[in-house]
This record gives C-alpha cells, structure tokens and sequence, in this order.
C-alpha cells in the first residue's frame, strides 16, 4: 500500500472500525504516591466507578473515579487535564495586551473577571491610575457579568438534580444580559474588554436603553424565577443538610467566595481588600451559617439582589470624563512583583505577575477559585449516595475552563 | 503599605529573613530560605499577632537561575497582601517542606507546581501530575521549556519541538522527533 492510500492517524474512520473499548478506572501504572496506593485498593465489598469526562453533570470535562460500597460513595479521585491549555505559559510569550485576550476563556461563564484580575496587577506593575468613569464602568459591566454566572448557576444545578424548567427560565435572564453586555463589548461570552488602564469604549445608547428595560423588571422577574426553586418542597429537602462544610475546615481548605460564606465567614475581597471603586459603594456580604448544598444556593440568590444594588448605585454615581488612560502602545514595567485578587462569581480570582522589565510577562500566575473549590469535593461527598455527587459538585460551581486553565 | 506591619515582621523574623522586607502598593514582602518554612508559615498561622488563617495562594517561579515557591496570604490584621517567598530552592533538585499540615487545601497547589516545574513539596501525600499525562517527563513552565513561537525571539535559535527543549536527565530517549528540528538526525 503506497502512502497516498493509507489512511491517517487522525482519520475517523479508523475509530468507527475499532471495537469499543472497555474504560479500565484502575490506571495500567504503578501507584506514584501513597495516596493513589490507598485509593487504588479495594476494601471488602468496594468497586469503583468512572464517571465522566463525558459526563453531562461535570459541567466540562472532568473524569471522577468513584469508590463506592453498594450505593454510598467511600472516597473519590477527580482526574483533570482534559482541558488544559497552558494559559500559563502562553501569557509568557505574549505582550501585556495580548494575555487579556487569552485569560478570557478560563471561567468562561464570568470572563470579566478573569480580565479585570489580569489588567489589575499589570496596573500595579506599572502603577497606572485608572479613570474614575473608566473604573465605575468595569464595575458596573463585572456586576452584570456575576448577575449572568449566578443565572447560569441557578439553572444548572437543577438541572442537575433532574428539573429542566429552572434552566430554561434563568437563560431567559442570562441572555438578556449576555446581549447587553455584546451591546457594550462587541462579544456575548469573551468579551475582552478591559483593557490595561481602562476599558475597551464608553457606554452607548445601546446598552444603557437595555440595561434601563431590564433593571426596570429585573427584581420581579428574578424573584419569580427564583420562587420556582425556593418553593420547590423536593428541591429543599434534597439540598438541605447534604454536603456539609465547617467554618475551621473551609478555611483550611482554602475556601473563598460564596461556598466560604455559606458557612458564616464574611469574607468578600470587594471588603477584605477593596479595589476600584467598592469602597464608595454600599451593599452587604450576605453570609449562612449552615455550610450546605441549600445554603450555597440561597447565598447565590441573595448576592444577586446585592449585585443589582450596585448596579443602580453606579448608574446613579457614574462620572464624566475620559474611559481610558493615556499610555504607550508598548508596555515595559520595571522589573517587580504585582498580586491582585478580585471577587469572582466563584471567589477569589488571583493573579501573580512577575516582570523581567521586558514587554512580555515573566512569569503570570493564575489562581482560579474553581480549582480549589474542587479539591475538596471528596471532603463533602464522603458518605453520601451517587446520586448526590452532582448535587454537591453543582453547589460549588466549579467551571472545568478555570480548573483546567 | 502598612509601615507597623514591617516592624512587626522584621522583629519577628529578624534572623529568619533572607533579604529586607519590601514594600509595594498592597503588597508586604519577605523572603525566607526554603528550610525556614514550616517554622515561619506555623508562626503566621497561629500567632495572634499576624493570624494568617488564609493561604490565598501557592505559585511556582522559575527565575531561570533558582525555583523559588511564593505563597500569598491574608489577614485581618493588615490591610496588605503578605507575599512570603521561599528562595534559593536549587533548579537541578528543588525541594521545599509542604505546607498542607496547615492548610489541607494546599494539595492541588502544590501538585500544580509540582507538575510544572518538578518542585517537592516533602510532606504532601499526593504529588502525582494533576494536568499532564502521568507518562509524561517535561516540565513545561520551566524557562528551559521554550515555545516554537521563541524562534522569532532568538536569532540563530531554529525551530525547536516544545518537549525537547526540556529534557530530565534520566529520560530514555522516545521524545518523537520533528522535522525542522535543530537536533533532528539525519534520516533516509
């Protein structure tokens, strides 16, 4: 056969030739360290079981091998890199203008905030002022931004519990603000928008006659929505009690965001350390003291209606004047270190910036609250049915784009 | 900048310290030599003049001459981001003590630096690859692992497979060979 007529390697049908194959959870290698050894063994009774990467309930790609004794989940090993693209690396071959395009598609249901905690610690390396309008901006649109995640949230974790009503009514709200947003950015997922001392274009008439429709119903519909699950006798009584975390082991498990403050931490990076305009806005950190699946869904609903206070708070404070500062087109920091860490819908979204005093990063660390949260499933599923594994994993909201980076 | 929050530091570490505390916007700085970790992170975490209860977060850096493992950390008893910088770890065997005896939470982190750069954290229970296959022998954010885009960069540098660039001595040799390669033999 000359090598016109072989097939490829990456020719499709060679796999449709193939018989299917058996998904072995037990890895053909040697256990590396003494955790894998202990996983890998089975006690009396025990089997494992795969679940994913195809998984509908994993929200991504994700691979969970479970160790179960009849129906009761013994210990878990979640297996990443399905997704793994390197941002890490590829921020250090690219300009400072460059990696906000490229760390858009890690959470990529709140993009926003992975740029605004990209462009903040290059602001500190290079210690640019932001203008104010620029700054109330950026606020407003991340807040609208956290509005649509929390929607999506909502959704998906009934829809992970088997209600597919709930879905359909928060994408409802979710695109209304999706397309404003592409009104304000050009982009309906990821935006980048912001851009290195400011944003990318002021507010147009487009955006702010749809954001005026939308906030003028916003409350009531989102109320409505939100009755469809808080009401719901099933879905309580399913989510109440189950997964639960103290406040000792969620700080010492790294926890932030709305899964630390469900178990009555109120700690909020927008209070804890505040950047850009929130000390002049006021709103509250709602908090729960009973550290479940129910109070990490109840919490997400009250940092909504938080949300939409700041968002009439910037409307109403919004400033005149310029939405950009003025900088060179190449950007070269002096040699330095910059953290940054800002409140994602998730928690806290850090970056770590070294600078070489060239115009590429040195090295650009991210930290993504989804990777963290994640880890720690196996703590709160231990004991618990299968069946409950997607109501725990939904609950903390992990988003396979940001744990994968 | 929070000026006590230095003195604090400087008294408390005094010979423990490396090199000066150094202060930028919100950020405090100090740097420790790797074996001083366990006694200055137990310190922060449990003395309730600092009480560092939150590691915010755990990053591998290679300088190119040494690795170094920084950790970020909060308080309620500065405003400053504490950044603390384990320094000088050697690059042919970097090891650095874990610190998930106080926070569990710093496993995943500390597998990520361990898969990036190779860095032991002696005392984690699970250093295995988190990202890359479990077959696989580079370290890809190492300065040495050089991305193809770099041939523009480096005059007279050629284009060069991503996991050749950084090859572990003890690797047999079974890394598939590009054409263009630098190093590529020459094939009927």
């Amino acid at each position: 056969m000359s090598t016109a007529q072989r097939p490829s390697a990456d020719d499709p049908r060679i796999l449709l030739d193939q018989e299917a194959g058996v998904f072995e959870p037990v890895p053909p290698y040697p256990p590396r360290t003494e955790r894998e050894a202990e996983f890998y063994t089975l006690g009396d009774g025990q089997m494992f079981l795969n679940m994913g990467p195809q998984h509908p309930s994993t929200h991504g790609v994700l691979r969970v091998v479970l160790k179960i004794d009849g129906e009761n989940v013994v210990d878990l090993d979640p297996v990443l890199g399905y997704l793994h693209r390197g941002v890490e690396k590829l921020a250090e071959n690219a300009d400072y203008h460059q990696v906000i395009s490229q760390v858009d598609p890690l959470e990529y249901v709140s993009s926003l905030f992975n740029e605004w905690g990209a462009v903040l610690s290059f602001e500190k390396l290079l210690d640019v002022e932001v203008p104010r309008r620029a700054e109330y901006i950026r606020v407003l649109s991340a807040e609208l931004n956290r509005i649509a995640s929390h929607a999506l949230f909502m959704g998906w974790m009934a829809l992970d519990l088997g209600g597919l009503t709930p879905i359909l009514w928060s994408f409802i709200e979710r695109d209304e603000i999706v397309e404003m947003l592409a009104s304000l950015t050009g982009q309906r997922m990821l935006f980048n928008y912001f851009r290195i001392g400011g944003v990318n274009g002021d507010l147009n008439h487009d955006f702010m006659s749809r954001l005026g429709n939308w906030m003028s119903r916003a409350t009531e519909q989102i109320e409505a929505s939100q009755g469809l699950l808080n009401e719901n006798e099933i879905f309580v009584r399913r989510m109440r009690g189950l997964g639960p975390i103290d406040t000792k082991t969620a700080l010492r498990m790294c926890f932030t965001g709305p899964n630390l403050r469900a178990t009555g931490v109120p700690f909020d990076i927008r209070r804890a350390h505040p950047y850009s305009v929130y000390p002049e806005l006021d709103f509250d950190i709602p908090t729960r003291v009973e550290g479940d699946c129910l109070a990490r869904y109840l919490l997400r609903v009250d940092e909504v209606k938080q949300s939409l206070r700041i968002i009439d708070q910037c409307l109403h404070q919004m400033p005149d004047g310029p939405v950009m500062a003025k900088l060179p087109r190449l950007l070269r920091p002096r040699p330095g270190r910059a953290y940054s860490a800002v409140e994602s819908p998730r928690g806290q979204y850090a970056t770590y910036v070294v600078s070489d005093g060239t115009d590429q990063p040195f090295r650009m660390r991210i930290h993504d609250p989804s990777y963290i949260h994640l880890q720690s499933v196996g703590l709160l599923m231990q004991g618990n049915l299968i069946a409950d594994t997607m109501a725990i994993m939904a609950s903390l909201d992990p988003i396979m784009g940001g744990v994968d980076k | 900048m929070d000026r006590r929050f230095k003195a604090r530091l400087e008294a408390q570490f005094g010979d423990r310290l490396s090199g000066p505390v150094r202060q930028r916007h919100d950020q405090t700085e100090i740097r420790i030599r790797p074996g001083d970790v366990v006694p200055v992170m137990t310190e922060l975490h449990d003395n309730p003049i600092f009480r560092f209860e939150f590691l915010a977060d755990l990053a591998g850096v290679d300088t190119g001459e040494v690795m170094q493992a920084v950790y970020h950390l909060w308080s309620d008893t500065t405003p400053d981001w504490l950044r603390v910088i384990a320094d000088g770890l050697s690059r042919d065997d970097p090891r650095v003590p874990s610190v998930t005896f106080l926070w569990p939470g710093a496993e995943w982190m500390e597998r990520e630096a361990y898969d990036m750069f190779g860095m032991i954290f002696e005392g984690n229970r699970d250093l295995r690859r988190i990202y890359m296959p479990p077959e696989y022998t580079s370290f890809p954010l190492r300065k040495d692992f050089t991305l193809p885009d770099d041939a523009a960069r480096s005059p007279g540098g050629g284009f060069r497979h991503m996991e050749q660039t950084h090859i572990p001595a003890n690797t047999p040799n079974t890394v598939r060979r590009l054409p263009g390669s630098r190093q590529l033999p020459s094939v009927k």
